[in-house]
């Protein structure tokens, strides 16, 4: 009876007709977007904390345009050591669970790829030729990823300024290879892996405006690469 | 509508990640695998001048350590008076550091710019003053040097860099002849 009378009083193409059968597609839609807005919070969250420690874990380990000089494939810090220095050396070197110098009194270049830009592996060759520094004392060396020295038969794990051998010009040339190699030879290991170069230079004679060891990017060392396994 | 949600996602995931990497910097020093400090205080007593085992491989106490250099380290405690560090400097390559725990290099004096090869440091917290703890006649005072420490605790690492692999020995004995410890009048 009731609904014969509601049927009657309403006109069949009344809008409160039409309106239950347009409600459930606008609460889907709303629920929808609410779902929406969720993913999008999370996402943002996740990206968020990715980009955020990422972009802190890669300034503080290898360093960015504010707190490191780089040449080819030469990277110093220039406040390291500093106690005046920015949070980002800081974190470096409070991390790093070494003890440098002070950038006033030695700078210390990292090279973890070739001139060319290619890592640097023990599987390959490499000629690092270098001009003289003008430095009271410098030495090359080489280690593993994790900073650890190669064993070597011949325990030979950096040449010095005062030990590696030099044309009349006073360049020098390391070889630094797996195999046996005449001049000076670098061992890199028999163990596949990759391998960084550290330059460090005491006491540079020359100093920048605010007393930071200055060495001029042409003289830091060329990395070439020759044959590979 | 819908196009204006992820632009302001993207303004405040950016606003975000900003802070995230702000607080990340700070905290991260913190989270360090192991200092350097830390790595030292294993080895022996404060106040007390220890020499590092050469650098090779599978033995270093610090990543990155140079093998062409002879290193002893003292870690200072200043907590009762300051410290005296006394060295017969052997070459001018020589170069004493002095550090905070979070590596700070504070303090260095080079071989070479020393006038004496007898070297002694005094090393004092800023509340010591060496006249309070009885320092010798102004006219010998040219002879100590008195470096005001920002820290309580620390590390004095002098580095004996090698002319060739054949000073090693030498390098090592001119080391071991340093000394380290709690300052006195007679010191």
């Amino acid at each position: 009876m009731d609904t014969n009378r509601l049927t009657s009083v309403l006109p069949t193409n009344s809008p409160l007709v039409l309106a239950p059968s347009q409600a459930t597609p606008w609460r889907e839609e709303e629920a929808s977007h609410s779902m929406r807005s969720l993913a999008y919070f999370i996402g943002t969250f996740v990206a968020a904390l990715m980009l955020g420690i990422g972009s802190a874990w890669y300034m503080i380990e290898r360093g960015s345009l504010l707190t490191t000089t780089k040449v080819g494939p030469w990277s110093g810090w220039i406040s390291e050591g500093n106690p005046n220095a920015d949070p980002y050396t800081k974190a470096h070197v409070a991390r790093s669970g070494r003890l440098p110098l002070t950038s006033t009194v030695a700078r210390y270049f990292v090279a973890r790829t070739d001139s060319a830009g290619r890592t640097l592996t023990s599987a390959c060759e490499y000629s690092v030729e270098g001009s003289p520094l003008n430095a009271r004392w410098w030495s090359l060396a080489v280690y593993d990823e994790n900073g650890g020295l190669i064993e070597n038969p011949s325990a030979r794990y950096s040449f010095n300024s005062e030990e590696a051998l030099r044309h009349s010009d006073g360049t020098f040339r390391i070889n630094l290879s797996s195999k046996a190699r005449p001049e000076n030879w670098l061992p890199s290991g028999t163990a596949d892996q990759h391998l960084v170069l550290l330059l460090r230079i005491y006491s540079p004679r020359e100093t920048d405006a605010s007393g930071i060891g200055l060495i001029p990017g042409d003289r830091l060392p060329k990395i070439e690469r020759k044959e590979c396994e | 509508m819908r196009v204006r949600i992820p632009g302001l996602y993207i303004v405040l995931g950016l606003v975000l990640a900003g802070l995230i990497h702000i607080v990340a910097v700070l905290t991260l020093p913190m989270l360090a695998p192991k200092s350097a400090h830390a790595r030292l205080a294993t080895l022996g007593p404060a106040n007390a001048m220890i020499e590092l085992p050469a650098a090779a491989p599978g033995r270093q106490i610090m990543p990155l350590m140079a093998p062409d250099v002879r290193y002893a380290f003292c870690r200072f405690d200043l907590t009762n008076g300051p410290v005296r560090l006394k060295a017969t400097v052997a070459d001018e390559l020589w170069l004493i550091a002095l550090y905070t725990p979070e590596g700070e290099n504070f303090y260095s004096v080079a071989g070479a710019d020393m006038k004496r090869a007898e070297i002694d440091l005094v090393i004092a917290a800023a509340d010591q003053t060496v006249e309070e703890a009885g320092v010798d006649a102004p006219e010998s005072s040219d002879d100590v040097i008195v470096v005001n420490s920002p820290v309580t605790e620390g590390i004095a690492l002098i580095r004996a860099p090698l002319a060739g692999p054949s000073r090693a020995t030498g390098a090592e004995r001119a080391l071991r002849s340093t000394s380290c410890g709690p300052y006195t009048k007679s010191g």
